[in-house]
């Protein structure tokens, strides 16, 4: 299968800051992703620089095989985007946005975007300004839809929403991406909302890709075990532990399996995703407050 | 593109509207009058008949003082509409780019299917165009306007320089291409605003007073004091009592009396100069606004 979004070695800095860095990763096309990671991860940095948006310090990003920020005309009709917050111009009433849409894109599909508005209940004549923050969302997701991007790249998309207007807003995506088959990478620190929809994990965590995988893969390589107190060197030797907490009497670890488990001492439980992310973003924390960890030794993590 | 750059200023275009009927309905009912008595008077046969100097003197001379003593207190409200295309500069040029990069609605356009330079493209070639149509009609209209003072005291002043020419284009110009460029740069529209007037007088006010007296080298003219005595009186000259001011300054140095002056016939060569200065920053400020556009993004 190819890849909608690849990059290498990619790095952004903002003065001796670094957003970004050595992001490496792929993401298959007709993937649903989630991008997640604390604050500051540089979740935004990589979307920016995924539709050209931004340009890399070091480094390649390619969308469909192609540069975003040079082969502009190529990449932008195929590449959707929802920005932080959902920015639309709140004088235009929802026709105007629409008018917007289908004056700028030559994919412009005007029959969906009516179909949504309506199935939303979103009347065309009121102004951005006086919609719901829901109902903005929304508006601002079926313009990036009706412009039938191959690409989908969402920014927070459900960061400002109450629980209701969440579902509402994955139910509209996952309809379009049941009928179009389009790639979405959308980034998001609610990691409950994400289980239901998106097949792809991506964890970002200071400035570094800590994993890039298939939910599905993800969840059969990623196990806890628990058994009674013991060292953990004879497992770390083999397989990669993520996580490790002792109580007196067991130890409980987050392993990534990398061969057979020979040692039955070991009880194999089933992980939610939302324990894996938080092992993988809690292992970071631990690591930044022992020693001062070298960019090294988290590249290992990930490999 | 075109459609979403009228739709978005929409409310900015009519109120500019709004302001240029207005300046026209006061430019033509006072100009009419103005034209009307000009004729009434006799003025304009007096001056139309430049042969007879004795003429000129006597009979025009009372009868232009009387004109002017009647219309010129007009004159100020009239120059006063050479503040439009400032405010034109900072009002619209400035937040063109500002507003949408403080709203973060340059990320939505700019994922639209068109490239950022073609957004800028038509973003500035239509407000340079309203900015072109404005400073036209001001030019057309203030130029009739003044066409009496214009017999009376010429158009090669301070003031009227500014409107009888190409420099009035080529300054709504240069105020927005600085308004644009500084939107673009600072990126926050009310520091933008303030920038954008602050630089436009910066670079007018110099120019206006500074350079424009001195586009090509002044003429100057002397003559003997005693000639034309009579000029001395305005200078002061502490000298014994029995002499006159005239042997007082002769006394004190001075040989000579000068004027330095521009020609009349250099008007359309300043006005050429002046505008190729103007549009000159213009087009380097545009300049630059679209490098930034291009290479500094988000």
């Amino acid at each position: 299968m190819s890849n909608a979004l690849e990059t290498t070695r990619l790095s952004k800095r903002y003065g001796r800051l670094w957003a970004l860095q050595d992001c490496t990763l792929a993401l298959p096309a007709g993937r649903v992703a989630a991008l997640v990671g604390p604050n500051g991860a540089g979740k935004t940095t990589l979307l920016n620089l995924s539709v050209g948006l931004l340009e890399p310090t070091e480094g390649l990003v390619q969308v469909f095989g192609c540069s975003p920020l040079k082969q502009t005309t190529e990449t932008l009709p195929r590449l959707g985007f929802v920005a932080q917050n959902h920015p639309l111009y709140m004088d235009f009433t929802v026709a105007n946005l629409l008018t917007l849409g289908r004056k700028l894109n030559p994919r412009w599909d005007d029959r969906l975007a009516r179909g949504r508005m309506q199935k939303l209940s979103i009347p065309l004549d009121r102004r951005a300004g006086k919609l719901s923050g829901g109902q903005q969302a929304q508006v601002a997701l079926v313009l990036a839809l009706a412009k039938r991007p191959d690409l989908l790249l969402l920014d927070e998309p459900l960061a400002s929403l109450d629980p209701l207007a969440r579902r509402e807003f994955l139910r509209t995506l996952m309809d379009a991406v049941a009928e179009t088959g389009l790639t979405v990478l959308l980034s998001s620190h609610i990691i409950g909302d994400l289980e239901r929809v998106c097949d792809y994990l991506i964890i970002l965590s200071a400035s570094y890709v800590q994993l890039a995988d298939a939910i599905a893969s993800v969840h059969t390589v990623i196990e806890r075990l628990v058994g009674p107190r013991q060292e953990v060197d004879a497992i770390a030797s083999v397989h990669t532990v993520i996580e490790t907490s002792q109580t007196e009497r067991q130890t409980t670890l987050l392993v990534r399996i990398n061969g057979p488990l020979f040692d039955p001492s070991w009880e194999v439980q089933e992980v939610s995703l939302e324990d894996i992310v938080l092992a993988y973003l809690g292992q970071q924390a631990t690591e930044r407050l022992s020693s001062s960890p070298s960019a090294q030794k988290r590249m290992e993590v990930v490999q | 593109m075109i459609w979403v750059t009228w739709r978005q200023h929409r409310t900015e275009s009519f109120i500019l509207l709004g302001v240029l009927v207005l300046s026209s309905i006061f430019l033509l009912v006072t100009g009419l009058t103005m034209a009307n008595t000009f004729q009434q008077s006799g003025l304009s046969n007096c001056l139309a008949n430049d042969k007879d100097t004795r003429a000129l003197l006597t009979i025009c001379g009372p009868l232009g003082s009387a004109f002017l003593n009647q219309y010129g207190p007009l004159f100020p409200f009239a120059a006063a509409l050479l503040i439009l295309p400032i405010l034109l500069g900072a009002m619209v040029g400035a937040p063109l780019v500002a507003r949408e990069c403080e709203q973060h609605t340059n990320l939505l356009v700019w994922m639209q299917s068109i490239t950022r330079t073609r957004w800028l493209t038509v973003k500035v070639a239509l407000v340079l165009g309203t900015g072109l149509l404005v400073a036209g009609v001001l030019l057309v209209l203030l130029t009739w306007w003044y066409r009496p003072f214009s017999q009376l005291n010429g158009s090669f002043n301070q003031v009227a320089f500014d409107f009888s020419g190409p420099v009035l284009i080529a300054a709504t110009v240069l105020a927005l291409a600085l308004g644009i460029f500084v939107g673009t740069l600072t990126r926050r529209t009310v520091f933008a605003i303030f920038l954008t007037l602050a630089l436009i007088l910066a670079i007018r006010l110099p120019v206006e007073f500074g350079l424009r007296p001195n586009y090509e080298p002044q003429i100057t003219v002397t003559w003997p004091l005693d000639a034309q005595g009579n000029k001395t009186n305005n200078v002061s000259c502490n000298g014994p009592q029995q002499q006159t001011p005239l042997q007082c300054m002769q006394a004190d140095g001075y040989r000579g009396n000068y004027l330095s002056y521009q020609p009349a016939d250099r008007f359309w060569t300043f006005q050429w100069i002046e505008t190729g200065l103007y549009l000159a920053i213009s087009v380097l400020a545009l300049g630059a606004t679209f490098w930034l556009v291009r290479r500094r993004l988000v």
